[in-house]
């Protein structure tokens, strides 16, 4: 065994034997790891989240709104904006060549649902047939609508699952009557269970109705919130969806300088968007793991320093057993390393539990990663090595004759 | 083993340059006892730590075992102390957190090649002390005799040739002093060379000769 190897083991047995101040000195960065191996878990649940959702959504379909402001997530299209129309989803369908399905949408909050005694408030869409496969949706139970529900206008509805549930706890809601504002509606299927989307949206608790009922009887009026639509070349979208831009401005008659009265969301607006809303919370989340970690480095060079002081007589009696300088400043500099090292395993440990407790409470997604652990050991070896630099000099400056001096060992 | 001469040794106190030692000039031969005596603050512990390369003479010149290192650096020093000299402390300075035997084995970290027999070194110096049966207590639960003892064997792992005491007995009764004080005659017996700091003439009349500190000067 190398002389560095046997100061190590011993410098290891040392900080062992010490247990209490150790612990001490690892606490405030185990602190700071635990948070940032939380957060980089998180980071890289929620980029997985995304591009999930990027896939969900289709890097081949676009959305567009009605209202000129950036609209990702939260639209102010459904403010009774009026801007888009029916007519304007069959021009892009006609004279945009790119687009190979689509479909108008119109929504409402607030509308109450009956059957028998049980009453829900949800939110009815009224789209065309190829929606649901726009919007890569299914159906549990019963079919969706039909080209001859749009054409007679039939007072027929699908529910979300959630809807459902509260309204036919036993199930069988197929072929049932409900009351959509009051009108009966046949419930023609149940949607296949989808769960809340990045932007909050609970795609369960919906209940969609033929575009035509919408528009001529449960809302009685002519303007859109969306038009939803597939294209043929998914690497063209953005080109796509500069047509749909061009179109609608010249349909809606809008001079050249004016902002848009619609949005065009494209698939890369949905991961940025979704990407941005995790982001601030990341890196706050980054900043305060950085602070613990700079606090933790700081506490282990406190502590080692003023353990210098009251070890002078065990590094005086070090040196005079055949100690080096160089040895003394090893031992307190492998001690910041190891403290380091423990304090960062420990943290990893910490952080991991507390991003599988964060993620099974649906509080966010996380996704344990190695990344997470080789951050935690790099920043911390870092930290510890910072810390113990200036520790381990004052140790080696410790003079022999004057440590031999002082009365209690460690 | 030992030959100085006209060794001296100054601290600086309150931007004062205050004289410890002056012309010490001593030589102690091998195996021999001697005794250092003299009252508080005479320098005889500044003289055995410049003995045991604990510290550096202002001037004057030192022979160890026939070689002047003077000029020595620190490692080559502490690798001195290591293999050449043990030293045994009034206040023991044993660690508190690890047993006997780890004490005793302290020395053996800063060798510079390894030693496989490390444990059975340990062993065998604790015996010679008497504490064999004590190896795996820790320091605080030894009697104050008992710790002296413990730091007797780890002065004695590398087996040194040079065992520099200062007050070895100082903190001890007067059984367990002179149980510490008969350790280290046998140590003399078996051809070690002893240098022992005391302000007890008692003890220093066990030596083979004293050496009498007074104001900094041999008297």
């Amino acid at each position: 065994m190398s002389r560095g190897w046997r100061l190590a083991r011993h410098t290891a047995a040392m900080l062992t034997a010490n247990r209490s101040r150790t612990f001490l000195m690892m606490l405030g960065l185990a602190a700071g790891v635990a948070v940032l191996s939380t957060v980089t878990m998180i980071a890289s649940g929620t980029r997985r989240r995304v591009n999930d959702l990027v896939n969900k959504h289709g890097l081949d379909m676009l959305m567009v709104r009605a209202g000129g402001d950036v609209q990702v997530f939260a639209p102010t299209a459904d403010r009774g904006i009026e801007a888009l129309f029916e007519s304007d989803a069959r021009a892009i369908a006609e004279e945009i060549p790119d687009v190979r399905m689509i479909s108008p949408v119109q929504n409402k909050r607030g509308i109450t649902v009956v059957f028998e005694d049980r009453s829900h408030i949800t939110r009815p869409f009224g789209v065309a047939p190829p929606w649901i496969d726009i919007r890569r949706w299914g159906v549990a139970e019963g079919e969706f609508l039909s080209d001859a529900d749009m054409a007679g206008t039939t007072r027929v509805a699908l529910l979300g699952a959630g809807v459902a549930r509260r309204l036919f706890p036993e199930g069988g809601a197929v072929g049932r009557t409900i009351r959509v504002n009051g009108d009966p509606y046949t419930v023609k299927g149940v949607f296949i269970e989808m769960g809340v989307d990045a932007g909050g949206d609970d795609w369960d608790d919906r209940v969609v109705v033929p575009f035509t009922t919408s528009s001529r009887r449960l809302f009685g009026r002519p303007h859109l919130e969306q038009i939803v639509m597939l294209v043929s070349d998914p690497r063209r979208v953005a080109e796509t969806a500069g047509k749909i831009r061009e179109l609608l401005r010249v349909r809606h008659q809008i001079g050249a300088g004016e902002p848009d009265d619609f949005f065009v969301r494209e698939p890369a607006d949905v991961e940025g968007a979704a990407l941005e809303t995790s982001s601030t919370l990341t890196w706050l989340l980054f900043g305060v793991a950085a602070v613990a970690l700079a606090a933790g480095g700081l506490v282990i060079m406190n502590l080692m320093l003023l353990a210098v002081t009251q070890r002078a007589p065990e590094i005086a009696l070090r040196r005079a057993i055949g100690a080096r300088v160089s040895d003394i400043r090893r031992q307190f500099l492998l001690e910041a390393l190891m403290v380091a090292l423990a304090g960062a395993v420990t943290g990893a440990v910490v952080g991991l539990g507390a991003a599988l407790l964060l993620d099974a409470l649906g509080l966010a997604a996380a996704s344990p990663t190695w990344a997470a652990f080789a951050l935690a050991i790099l920043s911390c070896g870092i930290i510890g090595l910072l810390a113990g630099i200036y520790p381990a000099r004052r140790a080696a400056a410790v003079e022999p004759a004057a440590g031999l001096g002082e009365r209690k060992l460690a | 083993m030992i030959s100085t001469e006209r060794l001296a040794k100054s601290f600086c106190k309150d931007s004062a340059v205050v004289p410890v030692l002056t012309d010490i000039t001593v030589q102690v031969g091998s195996g021999e006892f001697v005794a250092i005596m003299g009252p508080s603050g005479s320098g005889k512990s500044t003289l055995l730590h410049l003995l045991g390369f604990l510290d550096r003479p202002d001037s004057g010149t030192y022979l160890f075992q026939g070689k002047d290192l003077s000029a020595a650096n620190d490692d080559a020093l502490a690798t001195v102390r290591n293999s050449e000299i043990g030293f045994v402390f009034q206040q023991f300075h044993l660690l508190d957190r690890i047993s006997a035997r780890d004490n005793v084995m302290l020395p053996l970290l800063y060798l510079e090649a390894d030693d496989d027999c490390g444990d059975a070194r340990a062993a065998a110096a604790l015996e010679a002390v008497g504490l064999a049966h004590r190896a795996s207590h820790f320091p605080a639960e030894l009697s104050g005799g008992e710790q002296q003892r413990v730091a007797i064997a780890r002065a004695l792992i590398n087996n040194p040739a040079l065992i520099l005491a200062d007050e070895p007995t100082g903190n001890l009764d007067d059984q367990s002093g002179a149980d510490v004080l008969e350790r280290l005659e046998g140590l003399r017996q078996s051809g070690r060379t002893i240098v022992l700091v005391t302000h007890d003439r008692s003890i220093a009349e066990r030596a083979d000769r004293i050496l009498l500190l007074e104001h900094g000067r041999i008297g």
